[in-house]
């Protein structure tokens, strides 16, 4: 075989060895290859969607409460990065607010390639870092919730977590709507990563920015309210309050507070996470003597007592076995239910559900049937409200079923031995003075469009009728002389019509009611004399441990909030 | 009988017809040249689309700097205009608290 030959063989060897190599390379491993090969001139990025943001009411314009803002993490890797230009760039005296590591710790361990040094780095910051170049440390751009009021409506606005998740308060109740859907970027890139054009097999899916939210709650009135809390959580030496200012002809909600707070952009800065809870929706408590105005409306709603119907009071009466005692002794005599109302006798409102259930001497099964189709029914105690937040229920006992109904039912009169939200007395004392139409409570004002205007949501409208118009004209008149009576008189501004019913709740502990801890409570409502009230407006105030009544106590604090929405809303007077 | 030969002189082909074609050089470099032709303009349309993109990139750089500054004024305007801001302001605080008159008694 002469060389020629040889060198052919050899050739056609080379060729054959080739071929099979192209052939399994794309081939046999065609997919493998493509995916390596896609990747490689591939850009695939998340288009974030941008959270929505939270608007107050300041006056009838929206104001923003919750914004976004970009904020840089910035990593280091210890094993290229240069101490000099740390230094200058990073460990600096603009940065010592972000910093959360040393620069030591950095240098200490210089095997490490991945180190986050500051956190929430203002964009300025970070494009001064930017421009200074330095070895190994880069920049990561994300997104913090920003809260320009600070600690204002804190427990009811909620915070984002760590993971961008809306947790608590709106911003957890309304995760979906503000949260919007990431869209995405898939596009043929070159080495600088710049997308390009070409290529057909690029997508673009834009992302959906979330729902810019707008409440009803007006930052004036949630501001003042909770001034006037702490004020006088500080003079009675309390320390827990809360408070729901709300339109009683609509249900909107214009202020929420709950007191201590916590600052929402430093969430993980609580000493208990129970500061997280909106105790005007999520906390069920005995509410005491606020619920005889519900028990009174009614009897006058089934038309068996009016508040100049009269009993034979006494101040202890046993039912079922137990005791049940008025809080104001020495009141034995012929009383008429407005007297019973105003001096707060439990007697009376027992006597108001003999009323109900068709026998002036005793409680009977169907008097407690009534009064749980109006409770839970009509003035919706125990059952979701609606609002558009995070909501317990509560508990009201069944009418019939199990021991000792009529004592239960006794003590549910003056709201003990049941369990309902502030925003479910709220929204029931609403129906119960507005002419009698149950308006589900709401939070939620609209959304702001992409031109900045305020678009406001359908008004649901009245749910259902609760009481007669003439019953809701006298219970306004029952909890207006409850309010006026003389040893109240003059704490409202003249030329206003205010109601209101106080409750000091006996609390249980350990299984029993205990006589050295209570929590006070008020419900009451203003407007013009002689219009539809314009307000309505309930505070809770006390401290574990400790008696708080509500005549001392949380009446006070409604008067001021009172007294302020007269001038915040300029209800006119009624000049004669 | 001699018929006139001017006729046919006069009518007959005096060019002289060859076939002409390209030969395999100057073919090869023709479509050399098609294939150039049309790869110049394929890198320059590309090139083309590819500025474009570049151009794409730069402005929408610019328009996220500038979103960025726009949020970060609002987060600023909504800051400076806080209640918790004016309630801590000194101007404010040295104002003259309202006094509401004019009830009916």
């Amino acid at each position: 075989m002469n060389r020629i030959k040889v060198l052919k063989l050899g050739l056609y060897a080379v060729a054959a060895v080739i071929l099979a190599r192209l052939f399994f390379v794309q081939i046999i491993q065609k997919e493998t290859w493509v995916a390596k090969a896609e990747a490689q001139h591939t850009l695939e990025n998340t288009i974030k969607a941008k959270r929505g943001e939270i608007y107050m009411m300041d006056g009838s314009e929206p104001v923003v409460v919750v914004m976004n803002e970009k904020v840089y993490t910035v990593i280091v890797d210890p094993m290229v990065a240069e101490e000099a230009e740390l230094k200058e760039a990073v460990f600096n005296e603009n940065m010592k607010e972000n910093l959360v590591a040393k620069l030591e710790e950095v240098l200490s361990d210089r095997t490490r390639r991945y180190m986050v040094v500051a956190k929430n780095v203002s964009r300025e910051n970070a494009l001064r870092i930017r421009e200074a170049q330095p070895s190994g440390v880069w920049l990561q751009e994300t997104t913090k919730r920003v809260y320009p009021e600070g600690t204002l409506a804190a427990r009811t606005l909620g915070f984002v977590n760590a993971d961008g998740e809306g947790q608590y308060g709106v911003e957890g109740a309304l995760n979906a709507q503000l949260a919007g859907k990431d869209g995405l970027l898939k596009t043929v890139a070159d080495v600088n990563q710049v997308a390009l054009s070409i290529g057909d097999k690029n997508v673009k899916i834009p992302a959906e920015d979330g729902e810019n939210v707008v409440l009803t709650i007006d930052r004036n009135i949630q501001a003042e309210v909770e001034n006037i809390l702490q004020k006088k959580m500080d003079e009675y030496g309390k320390d827990q309050a809360s408070a729901v200012v709300m339109n009683p002809r609509t249900g909107e909600i214009l202020a929420m507070a709950n007191l201590p707070s916590y600052n929402p952009a430093d969430y993980g800065n609580v000493e208990s996470a129970s500061l997280y809870i909106n105790r005007v929706t999520e906390d069920p408590y005995e509410p005491a003597s606020v619920c005889k105005a519900f028990t009174f409306a009614t009897g006058i709603d089934l038309g068996v007592m009016t508040a100049e119907s009269t009993y034979y009071n006494v101040d202890k009466i046993y039912i079922d076995g137990w005791p049940i005692e008025n809080a104001s002794k020495n009141g034995a005599g012929v009383r008429t239910m407005q007297y019973a109302l105003n001096w707060s006798l439990n007697v009376g409102s027992i006597q108001a559900l003999k009323w109900i259930g068709g026998d002036a001497e005793n409680i009977t099964e169907e008097g407690r049937k009534t009064l749980y189709d109006y409770y839970v029914n009509k003035f919706g105690l125990g059952e979701e409200t609606g609002i558009e937040l995070y909501e317990a229920t509560g508990l009201i006992g069944d009418p019939v079923e199990g021991d000792g109904r009529d004592s239960l039912y006794a003590n549910m009169t003056f709201g003990q031995n049941m369990l309902v939200t502030m925003i479910q007395v709220a929204a029931g004392y609403s129906a119960m003075i507005n002419g009698g139409e149950y308006y589900a409570p709401t939070i939620v004002k609209g959304t702001i469009d992409t031109n900045g205007e305020l678009v406001e949501k359908e008004k649901a409208g009245a749910l259902r009728r609760v009481v007669s118009e003439d019953t809701s004209r006298q219970m306004r008149e029952m909890l207006w002389g409850t309010r006026s009576s003389p040893r109240l008189l003059g704490i409202d501004q003249a030329g206003y019509f205010v109601g209101g019913k106080t409750g000091t709740a006996q609390v249980i502990r350990d299984g029993e009611y205990v006589m050295d801890e209570s929590v006070a409570t008020y419900v009451g409502f203003g407007g013009a004399e002689g219009e539809m009230p314009e307000y309505l407006a309930m505070v809770r105030i006390w401290k574990d441990g400790e008696t708080t009544d509500a005549q001392k106590m949380a009446l006070p604090v409604f008067s001021e909030i009172s007294n302020y929405l007269i001038d915040y809303l300029k209800i006119k007077p009624k000049v004669e | 009988m001699r018929e006139s030969s001017s006729a046919w002189v006069r009518n007959r082909n005096i060019v002289r017809h060859t076939p002409k074609t390209l030969g395999s050089v100057s073919q090869s470099v023709i479509l050399g040249v098609l294939v150039l032709v049309v790869g110049l303009i394929y890198v320059t349309q590309g090139t083309k689309a590819t500025s474009y993109d570049y151009e794409l990139s730069k402005v929408e750089n610019d328009i996220a700097k500038l979103e960025a500054e726009k949020e970060d004024l609002a987060v600023e305007r909504a800051r400076l205009t806080s209640i918790a801001r004016s309630d801590s302001n000194e101007v404010a605080a040295n104002m003259q608290v309202g006094q509401v008159a004019g009830y009916a008694e």
